[in-house]
């Protein structure tokens, strides 16, 4: 549970009248600007070519804005260098829809994989992906690679892989795209727990049934413009 | 413990890593990126080893002209002191006039000694060759005549020597008179070229091998475009996306020494045997040497040094064009 705490935290999201235009003209997001508290879950929709997928990239510093400031854990990713770029993405975890594994190691690899890059000692390695092996349900797989397991059971690795390091932030790109419901559910289940210990967690989907099942806060992305942001409590 | 800072100035909490833990750390990334590595070169035994030994005939090339021009000069020297003149005499002359005439020469300010060969040294040098022996046992009589071994003094300049070459022709009871200083100055000229070639051609060739280990890293690269995507999503450092690229150059650069080395060690084995036969034919002084053992030693690591450079460079321009934005 959260501690009740008198002030608001610092946002550990938060745009400024972000602006991206990818060469050749196309204006993904137009000065876009909201907030995402610390230990808040929200998601993103709009149908395709909304901007969901540009916003989380800005947000993992895949993609840099055209204008206007993204601000990740009070840091602005505008000042951070090529260099500070790992460093930076040691603090967000990131899902995708296509869960980018690596086909050729077992799924334990693939989850220790972020702990080796941050330079974590193997034996706390084992411990920590185990851990996260345990939480997304795959302790029993984790010799197996990624080709012998379901799609469902895949992108339950690539969200192990996110939280192994147990970032801040979490962010998904249609992280059910490719899911049947039940499944999906499961997923976002998965979501809403990390968001229960602290994570604070962004899902970018288009899936409108799951958005009303979880009620979170809903922010409606029209043609890289914000066009309505909806408050958990007044999720129907 | 100590609390440190890092450059940004933030506090480090004091559960930071100890020295000793962040040896730790950079052991086991090291050994990730190693096995991460040699397991690719093993994945692909074909073309890891086609590499190897196309790099390897890369150095083994001028190794192996490097064997033959060391031989070519301890011949050369073997032959015989450079600036040796030698003055055959005309026959018939006598012991006390060769005499005299060696200690007329000794009196030049541009001989440095006189060496007086008799002709029964000539003769006994002779039949200690092979295939002279019952030849000259026939003989009634000795044939040779007195030779003196004119040994110039060091001159500044070639024109000294020439003109002593000169004034012993000159001389009534020199018969001929050969001057191995041209002979020597030939061989000299040719084996300063042989190393200037050697240069080049090592040069060339390691430039050669730079090229082999860069196109093979840059094919690594690119077969692992997907990997390499990974590591930087999951927050991987550009020294860490890296290194297994420059543990698998250094590997290539180290194998390829082995190869080269392997290569030229056949070589001497091949040629010891005809070498030693042809030496026999020539008075047998002469021995081939194969190349030093720290020289043979060396050559795994120097080359594995050329396989790191050309894995950076590929790994400059390959890995950062690979960055995600």
């Amino acid at each position: 549970m959260l501690p009740a705490s008198p002030e608001p935290a610092a946002p550990v999201i938060r745009l400024d009248q972000v602006s991206k235009r990818y060469p050749g003209g196309h204006e993904a997001l137009s000065q876009l600007s909201f907030e995402l508290g610390a230990g808040e879950m929200a998601f993103v929709t709009g149908h395709s070519g909304a901007g969901k997928s540009t916003l989380l990239k800005l947000l993992g510093l895949l993609e840099r804005p055209s204008h206007g400031a993204v601000m990740v854990g009070g840091v602005n990713l505008g000042g951070v260098r090529r260099r500070g770029i790992p460093r930076l993405r040691r603090q967000v975890g990131m899902v995708f829809q296509d869960h980018r594994l690596l086909m050729d190691r077992s799924v334990f690899a693939n989850v220790e994989l972020p702990l080796v890059v941050a330079g974590v000692p193997p034996a706390e390695r084992g411990k920590r992906v185990r851990a996260a092996l345990e939480k997304v349900g795959l302790l029993a797989h984790e010799k197996k690679s990624p080709p012998a397991l379901s799609a469902g059971e895949q992108q339950r690795v690539g969200i192990a892989r996110a939280i192994v390091g147990k970032p801040p932030l979490l962010i998904a790109d249609e992280p059910t795209g490719n899911l049947d419901p039940q499944l999906a559910v499961e997923i976002m289940g998965l979501f809403a727990e990390f968001q229960q210990v602290g994570t604070t967690v962004l899902v970018a989907t288009h899936d409108l049934f799951l958005i009303k099942r979880m009620r979170k806060r809903v922010i409606v992305l029209d043609h890289g413009r914000l066009v309505d942001d909806v408050a958990a409590a007044e999720v129907v | 413990m100590s609390r440190r800072r890092t450059r940004r100035g933030d506090p480090v909490p004091a559960a930071s890593p100890s020295a000793r833990g962040r040896i730790a750390t950079w052991r086991g990334q090291h050994a990730w990126s190693l096995h991460a590595s040699v397991q690719r070169l093993a994945v692909h035994p074909i073309g890891t080893a086609l590499t190897l030994t196309v790099m390897g005939f890369a150095l083994a090339l001028p190794l192996a002209f490097y064997l033959a021009l060391g031989n070519l000069q301890r011949f050369g020297a073997a032959l015989g002191e450079s600036q040796a003149i030698s003055v055959f005499l005309k026959p018939g002359l006598g012991a006390a006039a060769v005499a005299g005439l060696a200690s007329d020469l000794r009196a030049r300010a541009d001989v440095a000694v006189v060496v007086t060969r008799t002709p029964q040294q000539g003769l006994a040098e002779l039949s200690a060759m092979q295939g002279f022996g019952p030849g000259l046992a026939a003989l009634t009589d000795n044939p040779l005549p007195y030779v003196l071994v004119v040994t110039p003094r060091a001159g500044p300049d070639a024109h000294a020597g020439q003109a002593l070459v000169a004034a012993l022709r000159a001389l009534p009871a020199a018969d001929r008179v050969q001057d191995n200083s041209a002979w020597r100055g030939r061989l000299d000229a040719l084996l300063t070229l042989g190393r200037r070639v050697l240069l080049l051609l090592g040069a060339l060739l390691a430039l050669a091998a730079l090229l082999v280990v860069g196109n093979s890293v840059r094919q690594d690269i690119q077969a692992h475009a997907e990997e390499i995507a990974v590591l930087q999503l999951v927050g991987a450092s550009p020294g860490f996306v890296r290194r297994p690229y420059l543990y698998a150059g250094i590997c290539y650069g180290f194998g390829s020494g082995v190869v080269a080395v392997a290569l030229v060690l056949l070589l001497e084995l091949a040629l010891r045997g005809p070498v030693a036969t042809l030496a026999a034919a020539w008075g047998g002084s002469l021995r081939f040497a194969g190349l030093a053992p720290a020289l043979l030693l060396a050559v795994p690591f120097a080359a594995a040094v050329l396989g790191w450079l050309g894995a950076r460079i590929a790994g400059a321009r390959h890995l950062t064009a690979a960055e995600p934005y």
